[in-house]
């Protein structure tokens, strides 16, 4: 698939090109999520979803459209939240591949995600850099 | 919600013990289930030696100290950047630590600069960086 494709299936690392885009996925905030979400990071809310909640969950979204291989790890986040966003709410994640870093001993991606409400508006944006498992290993 | 805002400040601690339940837990709530979190045995025969916690599960430390010194302004108008310096294993006790650097008052927003960062029991630093708050500027509240 040439630059800016649309992802429609999970992908390989290999098969990444910087600027795929991977479809979006929408998904209900629910009571039941936030509330393990809350267990879970051990914090508290009020009426609206803890950010890191928004974020995570868009970051799993977004990882159903990669096939990695196990023992994929964090190497840097950066997020900017716009909005508060009720419990309840169905949010919409859009997310591509800003770079792809390909090394000799190692592997990283950089994604960059934005979070939508019903409204169309811009709740909060993300971008992660994730380290592949060194070749050869299992991370 | 902190009672002032100046350069300097120290923003609320937050300590968090860090267990193999929690992180399942979290791998249950988050559906990120890469074996590196939650597989002992994979986990083990990888350079890390052994499962670690997610990295989004110590931002999420980071987010409840954040909330704990400027509430919905967090959640509303809060920017996070950091690096993850290396990872929290189960058994670790992380401390999350931060302090207003400076403000910047602009077209009637306060621009709230500060630097974040978590250590674990060893005092290594496992993650660090800096967040910015937006709060809507409001004469006599703060001390900026």
């Amino acid at each position: 698939m040439a630059d800016k494709g649309r992802r429609e299936a999970s992908v390989s690392y290999e098969e990444l090109v910087a600027g795929d885009e991977f479809p979006p996925v929408s998904y209900e905030l629910s009571a039941t999520l936030v509330s393990k979400y809350i267990e879970a990071a051990d914090c508290s809310t009020d009426e609206n979803v803890p950010p890191l909640a928004i974020g995570a969950c868009a970051m799993t979204a977004m990882s159903g459209s990669l096939s990695l291989p196990g023992g994929v790890i964090h190497a840097s986040q950066e997020f900017e939240f716009f909005k508060l966003v009720p419990i309840g709410a169905t949010v919409s994640c859009q997310s591509r591949v800003a770079r792809k870093i390909t090394r000799s001993s190692m592997d990283m991606l950089v994604l960059e995600l934005d979070v939508f409400n019903e409204d169309k508006e811009k709740v909060q944006s993300g971008k992660a850099t994730i380290v592949l498992p060194a070749k050869g290993t299992n991370a | 919600m902190l009672s002032e805002i100046r350069e300097g400040k120290t923003l609320p601690q937050v300590v968090k013990n860090i267990t193999q339940e929690k992180i399942n837990i979290y791998a249950e709530a988050s559906g990120d289930f890469n074996p590196i979190h939650i597989d002992e045995s994979f986990a083990a025969q990888t350079p890390l030696g052994g499962t670690i916690a997610h990295g989004m599960l110590i931002l999420a430390y980071v987010s409840e100290m954040m909330v704990q010194a400027f509430g919905q302004n967090w959640a509303s108008g809060g920017k996070l950047s950091v690096r993850f310096k290396m990872p929290a294993y189960p058994g670790d006790t992380v401390t999350v630590s931060g302090q207003i650097d400076s403000t910047e008052h602009r077209d009637d927003v306060l621009y709230i600069n500060c630097s974040v960062g978590c250590c674990n029991q060893k005092d290594e630093t496992i993650v660090s960086g800096g967040a910015i708050v937006k709060l809507r500027w409001q004469k006599g509240l703060f001390n900026a």
